[in-house]
């Protein structure tokens, strides 16, 4: 037998990093890796949760393709993601930018910025029920108040599609300007200055410097955001159920309605497969494309 | 032989307590069974629905010492998905609560007590028809119909007044006409500043089975007898959804009353947005807090015959607990006639046995109107519970929230409605 004192150093370094490893691996293995190829394998079954199912292969993939409901929702969760995803990112790097400057009593404003951060995305909602209630609701009344029309939050798609975006939005623009704000503070004021000095404006500053040095903060955001997009489900199964009709409903939501309401969950988690898949795509491409994401100064 | 008075009331006071003992915990056989042990019970619940849990437990205990009963609350939202995850991994509670319309997913699934063999078999008999036919499965009961539930309407009276509507029906055979119904909200139209409407209706929340009290007032049915097929492509299916959608079309309703609305018919009702609303008795509490106005009930609309849903709950035991007479003993004390009536008059809500429905009950709180939701509740038919009790009927209630949201806001025809719910049954069905 080798002594282990006589391993070559590779080995040993190689078996050293997997015992550092070996805890986190564990744990991923335990709660990540091995529910994913449950639920996989749960995904080629027909069942309502009890007993062992049916086996059925890809049939419920089969069934994405043509069912109409899941091409829909489908679309409202890219929707949603292609909207709130840049305006919450700007919004916050626009807030950060302003909260790094000398703006009076900016503690106060960072404070009430990142507060719904820290609220549940159901007590986030439930605020939204009372804000955009189309009769009773503080967004129509004080609508009213200037002499225009209640807009119908509840009764069309396009005002509840709006309700569920504006509530997301201020639900998550405080996550943004935290993590913008941060990369702000680590970006050297001699490279404004020398900026200043070349004769640089305002827009150029932003354009060529600030920018580029939030790359990494970023790439960050930009994944969390489109996952957390993707995942949407408090803030709708609370404001809208989905509706009106399905005008509101998202990946999530629907999986959910299958699987708790139909009870068809086979079909629920292949829609939940589906959705890993689209976001590890997503996050790929990203990881491939960002040229910026490990940029320091 | 002479009989003295005092044998004659000891005799009878023998008898009667033993009539009362029968009523309360008198289901189970054999009775002589000792019942000790622990039970785990999830529920959920409102404040005065557990004050009334806890109060039955409490004397289940204590007439029965060496049981102890663990109750486990969680919010009604989380009530499924955490009992079926518990089913799914052999931790279930030994009872839970379960609604009637999810009654059958759980019995089609095997995941209930049998309890045939462990109740009298004149247990059946308590129980109104109805009822008892709720939490049968292959003609087994596989629960005990705790107590139920169906919708009314609460009105405003300072608004009624104002339209000039003097009286509402005070017994069901009086209740309104769909036509009469329809004119009183059309005189209240004419009446009402801009802003508010004559009623809402209660089918949000997953309440889009509720729906079908039009239906079953049509004289329709969802399902053949055989509860095998949709049924609904029918005369009476046509009208019930012509009449609903004519609630939207003729803005009797507000436009965020449809079924996938996240506000509630009764919350329309508290804000005075509505003058009527359809409402369960489980909502007079919260009326009685919240409604600061004079209101009244009357009964449900009828046509072809009166009807009502299928509201309320049963207990029902898993089949893999290990203290199946413990269980039986339990769900039979639930639903003693002490028991129930207690349970219902603290939580305003309607009991299942027939001596409680024939001497009525009176609810703690506006008991004026106890008579007006048990003789709503007595419109419930056996064969429009056995087709709610369907295993297929959670995925048949998605169907009805679509279709219907369809109907009422995205425009959608009749005969397209008709045709995509017999459709979604069919598949529901097929599952």
């Amino acid at each position: 037998m080798l002594n282990p004192s006589r391993r070559p150093r590779w080995v040993r370094s190689t078996l050293a990093g997997y015992a550092f490893l070996a805890p986190s691996l564990v744990l991923l293995g335990l709660f990540v890796f091995l529910p994913l190829g449950w639920a996989f394998v749960i995904s080629l079954k027909q069942t309502n949760g009890f007993g062992d199912g049916a086996f059925v292969g890809l049939a419920n993939y089969g069934r994405l393709l043509t069912d109409p409901v899941f091409w829909r929702v489908t679309l409202n969760t890219a929707l949603f993601t292609i909207i709130v995803v840049p305006v919450s990112m700007a919004l916050g790097l626009g807030l950060a930018m302003l909260m790094n400057s000398v703006l009076p009593v900016r503690a106060l404003f960072r404070t009430i910025i990142v507060l719904p951060m820290v609220i549940s995305g159901v007590a986030t909602a439930l605020i939204g029920v009372l804000i955009y209630d189309q009769n009773n609701g503080i967004a129509n009344k004080l609508l009213r108040v200037i002499g225009l029309e209640g807009i119908p939050w509840q009764s069309s798609g396009p005002g509840a599609f709006a309700s569920v975006v504006l509530v997301t939005l201020w639900w998550r623009i405080g996550f943004n300007m935290i993590i913008y704000l941060a990369a702000l503070q680590g970006v050297s004021p001699e490279l404004y200055e020398s900026a200043r000095i070349e004769g640089a404006n305002g827009r150029q500053q932003l354009r060529y410097i600030t920018w580029p040095m939030v790359g990494p903060s970023t790439f960050f955001l930009l994944i969390m955001n489109v996952i957390h997009s993707f995942q949407v489900f408090d803030v709708i199964f609370v404001l809208t159920q989905g509706g009106p009709g399905n005008s509101t409903s998202v990946l999530v939501t629907y999986a959910y309605t299958n699987g708790f309401l139909i009870r068809d969950q086979g079909y629920a988690t292949a829609i939940g497969i589906f959705l890993l898949v689209i976001t590890l795509v997503f996050t790929a491409i990203q990881w491939r494309v960002s040229r910026t994401r490990d940029l320091v100064e | 032989m002479q009989i003295s008075r005092r044998q004659v009331l000891g005799a009878v006071g023998a008898f009667s307590l033993g009539a009362v003992l029968t009523s309360c915990a008198g289901f189970v056989r054999p009775a002589s069974t000792p019942a000790t042990g622990e039970l785990t019970f999830t529920t959920w619940g409102s404040d005065s629905e557990l004050v009334g849990f806890r109060k039955a437990i409490a004397g289940f205990e204590s007439a029965n010492p060496g049981a102890k009963i663990t109750l486990n609350v969680v919010p009604y939202q989380q009530i499924y998905p955490t009992v079926d995850a518990q089913l799914q991994s052999n931790t279930a509670p030994d009872i839970f609560r379960v609604d009637y319309r999810n009654f059958g997913r759980y019995a089609g699934s095997k995941q209930l007590l049998n309890l045939e063999p462990l109740l009298d078999a004149s247990v059946g008999a308590s129980f109104t028809d109805a009822l008892w036919r709720a939490v049968q499965f292959d003609g087994k009961p596989y629960g005990v119909p705790h107590h139920t539930d169906t919708t009314a309407i609460l009105y405003n009276k300072a608004a009624f007044a104002a339209a000039g509507i003097t009286s509402v029906p005070t017994t069901l055979e009086t209740a309104w006409t769909w036509d009469e119904f329809e004119k009183v909200a059309l005189t209240l139209q004419r009446k009402l500043p801009v802003g508010k409407y004559p009623f809402a209706y209660n089918w949000q929340g997953q309440g889009a089975a509720r729906w079908l009290n039009w239906l079953f007032q049509a004289d329709g049915r969802f399902l053949d007898k055989k509860l095998r097929s949709p049924a609904i492509d029918s005369e009476a299916g046509r009208a019930a959804i012509d009449f609903t959608k004519s609630f939207f079309t003729r803005k009797l309703v507000p436009a965020n009353n449809s079924v996938k609305s996240s506000t509630y018919a009764s919350d329309l009702f508290f804000s005075e947005t509505v003058a009527m609303t359809f409402a369960g008795a489980f909502l007079i509490p919260d009326a009685a807090k919240l409604a600061n106005f004079e209101w009244g009930a009357t009964f449900s609309p009828r046509d072809k015959r009166g009807g009502g849903d299928l509201g309320g709950n049963a207990l029902v035991a898993t089949a893999g607990t290990t203290k199946k007479t413990l269980a039986a003993k339990f769900l039979a004390y639930m639903v003693g006639q002490k028991t129930m009536r207690d349970f219902c008059a603290t939580s305003s809500l309607l009991p299942t046995r027939k001596d409680l429905v024939a001497k009525g009950i009176e609810f703690t709180v506006r008991p004026e109107l106890s008579k007006i939701f048990v003789g709503q509740a007595s419109t419930v038919r056996a064969a429009d519970t056995a087709q709610v009790a369907s295993p297929a009927m959670g995925a048949i209630t998605t169907v009805l929230s679509d279709q219907l949201e369809q109907a009422f806001i995205g425009g959608q025809s009749t005969k397209d409605t008709l045709a995509g719910m017999t459709a979604g049954i069919t598949q529901a069905l097929s599952r």
